[in-house]
Parts: C-alpha cells; structure tokens; sequence
C-alpha cells in the first residue's frame, strides 16, 4: 500500500508546501521513505540535476567525477553544487549543468561512477526522495520552500523490495528529461516489458515496477503517441492493478486500469488541481466543501496541465 | 411543542472533527451517546473511521464530507450524513440507520448484515459487495459489480447499474427501477413477483422514498456457480 498525490497551479506558487501537506495527510499509507517530484521554473540552457551519493566520506571526489564526466560531454556546472548537511551517509546533491552532448550517454556515464545515482535531471524537475515521513523529507531538503508550477508526492510502504534512499518514489523516466511517475498498485507484466525495454537500451536502477512506467511510457511518446494515446495504451499493455500519476514538464497525468482497486481522487479548483489517493489529503489544502472527483471506476486517463487558466465554470 | 423543540436543540452536542485525533472525537461522540445527547460533527474533512461501533440509540450527523468506513460497525444509532462519503460506508453494520445525503464512494454496506443504508445520490463500485443481510437503497446510480458476492439482503437501485452487476451473487437480490448496464457472472434477472414489489415500496416508504409503478426488474443468482463442474471452469476462470 502506498500513497500517492499530485499538485498543479495555475500560477507558480508553493507547490512543495503543498505536497508536504497532502503527503503528511496520507502518512499512514507509508512512512518508510517519502518523495517529491518538483517542477520550479524551467531552465532555458541547462539541465538542474539530482545525484545520490552514497558516501558523504567521498563527496568532494564524486562530485569532482561528475564534473569531469560532464566536461566530457561537452557540459559544464554552472554553478557550485549544493547538498543536503544531514551529516548522514547518503547525500542529495543539487547540480546544475549546460547542455551534455549526448544527454542519455552523458546519463549512463554518471549512473557509471561508483557511488553515484542521478535520481532526476531536466529543465525543471527536480526529484527529492528520502527515507522518513512526509515532514522529516521535507525538513532535510527544504520541499516546503519550493516553489513551482506543479509536483509529485509519494509516501511508501515497501512491501517487497529494498527500503533506501533510492529505492523510493518517484521516479526519473530515465534518461528522459522532466518525466516522472508515482505509482500505487503492482505490474504482473513487469519482467516481461523490462526485457523488452532493455534489449532497446533503457537502463533500471531498481527492482521497482514503478521506474518501469515512467519508461514505458517515454519510450510510447518518443515512438510518436501523444501523452494521451500512451497512457490509453497503458490500460491494455500493462497489465496488473494500478493507479499512476505520470508528470511532464508541461503538468500531470493520471492512469488508473481496468480493475479499479487502487483509488484516486481529485479536486478541480480555481487556483489548480490536486490529486491523491485519499480526499482527506485533498481537503489539507480545501477545507471548505468543495466538489470531488472520484475516479472509483475502470480505465481512467485524465491530463491536468499546469500554469493554464482554468475554463469557467469549474467546479470550486 | 416550542419547549419540546427547545428541550432537542438543548441536547445536541457539537464535535469537531478537523486535525484532532481520531479516538478522541469517536471517544467524545460515544460519551454523548451514552449522555443521551444528540451529536453533530463538524469539520470532518473526509477524515476516517468517523462515528464506527456506535451503539443502538446514538443520534450522529456528520456536518460534511467523511472518508473512508463511516458508521462502520454500526451497532443501532441513526448516523446522517449531509455531504459524500467514502469507501466502506457502514462496512459490516449489525442493524441502525445510515443516511448520505449526496454521494457514497466504493463498497457501500461491504460485509453489511443487518439495518438499513440510504444513499441520496450515486454509490460507486461493488456497492453491497459481500453483504449478508439488511437493505441498502440508491436512489442513484451504482457503479460496476453491484452487490458482488452478495449471500443475502437487498440492495435497492432506483437509478441505473453499471457493467457486472450481480457478479458471482450468492443469495442476494439487487433491484433496479432504471437500465442494467450489464450483468455479471452467474447473475441473472427476473420480474419480481407483485407481492414482493408490494414489499420493497413499504421498504422504500419506511425510508421517506414513495415508489409507484416503477419499472423493477429484480438480479439474483443463476445458481450455477454454487457448486464447482468442471464444464463450468471457463466461467469461474473467467478473467
């Protein structure tokens, strides 16, 4: 059981505090490890970067590493990297680099180094995950601070893999830039489209059905379905009980399959659209009574794009 | 009648739900039952667990939305409801009242054994799913497998039913007074007997609802799957 939310705004604004909100609200639904996916405002000529380090012994040589293997690739930091002062083992470190020439090669060479994980790269995303409850994360990486356009939460409760820093939600499609997923459910289909997508070249860093998704449906999109058609095709092609919040850099999408035992529920409000598997983690940003959409039935695919006037009429 | 009307609004008790923990306001509400207090809940921000194993007599209505397994357990109060509902809504009651005055979310009534659940508006999937005994009445729309596995009591549809009704019923009976969208496994439909439609518009009455000549078809078993043959593996396997 895991739960999962997602936030838009139509105006650039706290979707980090947000997200913490929604997430602690849903504590309960796990509390080994808590992500979030952000969206601040995009870079024009640069990618923003999120490395695990596995050693805080060995920081100021991996980040060095990363450095030459960016240079390399024709790329640079822009600026100096920043990382969280825990003084725990793993660090999050924060990057910022020009373009790298050929950005999936430039992904595989850092994923390469020892000691080094990206967990997210693009022009706006930025992928913050951890182990803890929705406030300890967002107290050791400042997510309350953020702001942005639109985000991702997940709070897990591990049921057969590893609980770690990287092991947790969400997940980077990589190595497409600005994609990510959380998932609530479980693949059956899994080790078959994971041959699959490797033989094609994709890379996983983890055991994780959900890090499969968010590559399944990259692969769809740069094969030519719009982001519709593939999260439509989900609903036939994997197979399993699911219910997934995928982002782009442009907002948020939801797939829910053909079962419907994983639930999801969203609010459509002036200001944005929050989603989540529970209301009552809704109502941590609406308190007054407000109209739910409750997606309780089969086959669902909605796509909630962010920074875009809502149509009037909405409900509030 | 005014002292009267005045002695009602002076045993109601508020309780406010919000951010406070849940064992306190369930805690608070049983306390004012057993006070002999009328309660109403305030601020329940679709919260869980909201007035569960209230005892018979209890007086609850929840001011709002509430989420998930609400009135479950009941145990004889009347609980009402002024907004929606979540999953599980009076999940395994023994006997009392429920009331919804707008929507109810998956698995209205699931395990349900006796007493009475009314929902105003729609009630989601698998609605009566499980259910051994009592009565729950939509006057909305009920969403796909309505009553699945359902081994006995009825469930009222006054609107339409979604795909798999009925599916793999035990010994229930779903009535429906709109469309069946489609039946489900081992489920089939009959036109109730008049004497038995007589009984449902009482049913119907002793929740404030009147019922002339509604179109009522009636969904039970078909029975074939109460006992395993082989010809019938494609069926049980039927995923």
């Amino acid at each position: 059981m895991c739960g999962i939310a997602g936030r838009t705004l139509n105006e650039p604004g706290a979707v980090g505090a947000d997200l913490v909100a929604m997430m602690a609200a849903q504590r309960h639904r796990g509390w080994d490890s808590t992500g979030f996916a952000l969206y601040g405002e995009a870079l024009e000529d640069a990618y923003v970067v999120r490395a695990l380090l596995a050693d805080r012994a060995h920081l100021h040589e991996d980040l060095e590493a990363l450095r030459t293997v960016t240079r390399e690739h024709g790329a640079d930091f822009v600026e100096d990297p920043t990382w969280d002062d825990s003084g725990q083992t793993h660090v999050l470190a924060r990057l910022v680099v020009t373009d790298p020439e050929p950005f999936s090669a430039w992904v595989d060479a850092c994923d390469d180094l020892d000691r080094v994980e990206l967990q997210s790269a693009g022009r706006a995303l930025e992928i913050v995950k951890d182990l803890g409850d929705s406030h300890q994360v967002a107290a050791k990486h400042g997510v309350e601070h953020f702001t942005g356009t639109h985000g991702l939460g997940h709070v897990r409760l591990a049921t057969e893999s590893n609980v770690s820093p990287v092991a947790g939600h969400p997940f980077w499609a990589r190595p497409f830039p600005d994609v990510a997923i959380v998932h609530n459910g479980q693949l059956t289909n899994y080790y078959t489209w994971r041959r699959r997508l490797q033989r094609q070249g994709y890379r996983f860093t983890t055991e994780n059905d959900s890090e499969l998704i968010a590559v399944w449906n990259s692969d769809r999109m740069a094969a030519g379905d719009s982001l519709q058609q593939s999260l439509e095709r989900s609903l036939t092609e994997l197979d399993g009980v699911f219910t997934y919040l995928l982002a782009t850099g442009d907002g948020i999408a939801l797939a829910k399959d053909r079962w419907a035992i994983k639930p999801v529920v969203a609010v459509v409000a002036p200001d944005g659209v929050a989603v989540a598997t529970e209301e009552q983690s809704l109502r941590t940003l609406y308190q007054e009574e407000i109209d739910v959409e409750v997606h309780d039935g089969p086959n669902v695919v909605r796509i909630w794009p962010a920074a875009a006037p809502v149509a009037a009429g909405m409900a509030v | 009648m005014a002292a009267e009307e005045a002695e009602v609004v002076a045993t109601e008790r508020v309780i406010r739900a919000g951010d406070r923990p849940l064992r306190e306001v369930n805690a608070e509400i049983r306390a004012a039952i057993e006070a002999g207090e009328h309660v109403r809940v305030t601020e329940p921000l679709s919260r869980h667990n909201l007035g569960v194993a209230l005892p018979a007599g209890g007086e609850v209505t929840f001011d709002g939305s509430v989420g998930y397994y609400c009135g479950g357990l009941n145990n004889g109060a009347t609980i009402t409801v002024t907004r929606n509902t979540g999953w599980g809504l009076g999940e395994a009651m023994a006997s009392g009242l429920i009331t919804v005055d707008g929507n109810a979310a998956m698995s209205v009534g699931a395990s349900l054994r006796g007493g009475t659940i009314h929902v105003r508006g729609d009630a989601g999937p698998r609605c009566g799913v499980a259910m051994k005994g009592g009565l729950i009445v939509v006057e909305g729309n009920v969403g796909h497998a309505c009553g699945f596995m359902a081994h006995g009591g009825k469930v009222l549809c006054l609107g339409d039913t979604a795909d798999a009704a009925g599916d793999s019923l035990w010994n229930g009976e779903i009535w429906v007074a709109g469309t069946i969208r489609g039946l489900g496994v081992d489920a089939r439909i009959e036109e109730p007997p008049a004497e038995e439609v007589a009984q449902v518009r009482e049913l119907l009455t002793g929740v404030g609802v009147s019922d002339e000549g509604r179109p009522w078809k009636r969904i039970v078993s078909a029975q074939a799957l109460w006992h395993f043959e082989s010809r019938d593996a494609q069926q049980w396997l039927m995923i």
